[in-house]
């Protein structure tokens, strides 16, 4: 290293770090920033992926109806009926979100960090969905989606310009009212803000709503989905966000890149307790009276700070 | 590194009259298993018999054996532990005509 410039120092690290990532059999398939803030590997427990619970104050029966219906992810080895467990891509785990089997229904698991800095934060997974094999029929149409949101929040002393609550939303839209429409779609509103118990601390807003899902522009893809409702086939994702600027970066799943260009997130005012927020949610809805699964094998979040 | 152990809430505020039961659970890197069903309203009418449910895939469900009175009072905590149980676990109830519990159910599995 003495006597190189900087820039070939930095190259050089930079090869270094590609070399020893690519050398890890648990991290090669992932492409991570400088920083890896976690590595989750369903086989050593949830890490951290709980269940999404909707606020409340002094009683249960406060809490939103779309945050009521959520119940707690599982450790599965997708054992089907017709074939045993499937198992994940490495080992025999996986993480696995479950709808109730009512049309509509939805489930949400969530990571709850803060962040360091601002600057870009990366988050990858491989994932596959599939509904519930109750019927012996391709069910394709099933599972109305997946999808991933993050939940972010300025710093206290970023000022008021630059500290709102930001929420980007992505989900793959797989079918809706039966049909097979499999493209990827984002979302800028939340529903109204609404008041929890009579101490003036406590509100909520479901964000998750059917309604204000925006077609993303050339988002259509064709999923690997299989041939019968007990065959998966893992999949991809990778979605670039920048706190700096609150803006997305890209969208990557599989061999497909979109163009995030038209993307923006649900942005509503900042909240008095959340500062430096970095949460990051997964959820699944079912299209039809039938459970739907959203499995993830694992997942990589990094950052360049 | 140490055993992995979670609780997982199954059933919260959810009002259970009639045939009920908690959503399935797949619990089989577990090697035990505590229900708890806590009543977070005052119950309605007469004490309702719950047992324990296992399935070969998650869709048929079959008697474990294990069974349980549901709690009688408000904030009244029942449990069922289990140690033999493959990977599909839920915990089911029948009430009379007119009766009712709203539950918290959770479930605390060891490996």
């Amino acid at each position: 290293m003495k006597n190189q410039a900087p820039n070939q120092a930095g190259d050089l690290t930079e090869a270094m770090r590609l070399a020893l990532l690519r050398a890890d059999p648990a991290l090669s398939r992932f492409d991570p920033l400088p920083r890896i803030l976690s590595f989750d590997n369903f086989a050593r427990g949830h890490c951290g992926w709980s269940q999404l619970v909707g606020n409340y104050e002094d009683d249960l029966d406060t809490m939103l109806p779309g945050y009521a219906q959520h119940t707690s992810a599982m450790l599965s080895t997708l054992a089907h009926w017709d074939a045993g467990s499937h198992g994940g891509m490495d080992s025999s785990y996986a993480l696995k979100l479950a709808t109730r089997p009512l049309p509509g229904a939805r489930n949400v698991v969530i990571k709850r960090h803060t962040f360091r800095k601002r600057g870009p934060i990366r988050f990858e997974m491989y994932f596959t969905f599939k509904p519930e094999a109750n019927a012996l029929k391709l069910s394709e149409t099933d599972v109305r989606s997946v999808g991933l949101l993050f939940d972010l929040q300025g710093g206290d002393q970023d000022g008021n310009s630059n500290n709102d609550r930001v929420m980007p939303h992505l989900r793959f839209l797989n079918a809706l009212d039966g049909q097979h429409l499999q493209k990827w779609q984002y979302k800028r509103e939340t529903e109204r803000i609404i008041p929890i118990g009579t101490d003036n601390k406590t509100i909520s807003h479901y964000h998750l709503s059917p309604e204000g899902w925006i077609d993303l522009p050339d988002g259509s893809q064709r999923l690997c989905y299989n041939e019968i409702p007990t065959k998966v086939n893992w999949t991809y994702l990778c979605f670039d966000f920048d706190l700096a600027t609150m803006t997305a970066l890209g969208l990557r799943c599989n061999d497909r890149s979109f163009d995030l260009s038209g993307f923006d997130s649900i942005r509503i005012p900042a909240m008095k307790n959340l500062w430096c927020m970095l949460n990051f949610g997964l959820f699944a809805e079912t299209d039809v009276a039938k459970r739907a699964f959203l499995y993830v094998d694992s997942i990589c979040i990094s950052g360049d700070f | 590194m140490l055993p992995e152990n979670i609780t997982a809430v199954v059933s919260r505020n959810e009002r259970w009259r009639g045939e009920a039961a908690s959503e399935p659970y797949e619990a089989g890197w577990a090697r035990e298993a505590i229900f708890f069903v806590r009543a977070l309203k005052q119950p309605v009418g007469p004490t309702a018999t719950a047992w324990v449910e296992i399935s070969p895939d998650g869709m048929h469900w079959l008697r474990e054996g294990t069974e349980i009175a549901m709690p009688a009072e408000r904030d009244g905590v029942a449990m069922a532990r289990l140690s033999h149980f493959g990977n599909w676990l839920r915990i089911a109830a029948r009430f009379d005509s007119g009766a009712e519990c709203s539950v918290l159910v959770t479930l605390h599995l060891k490996a």
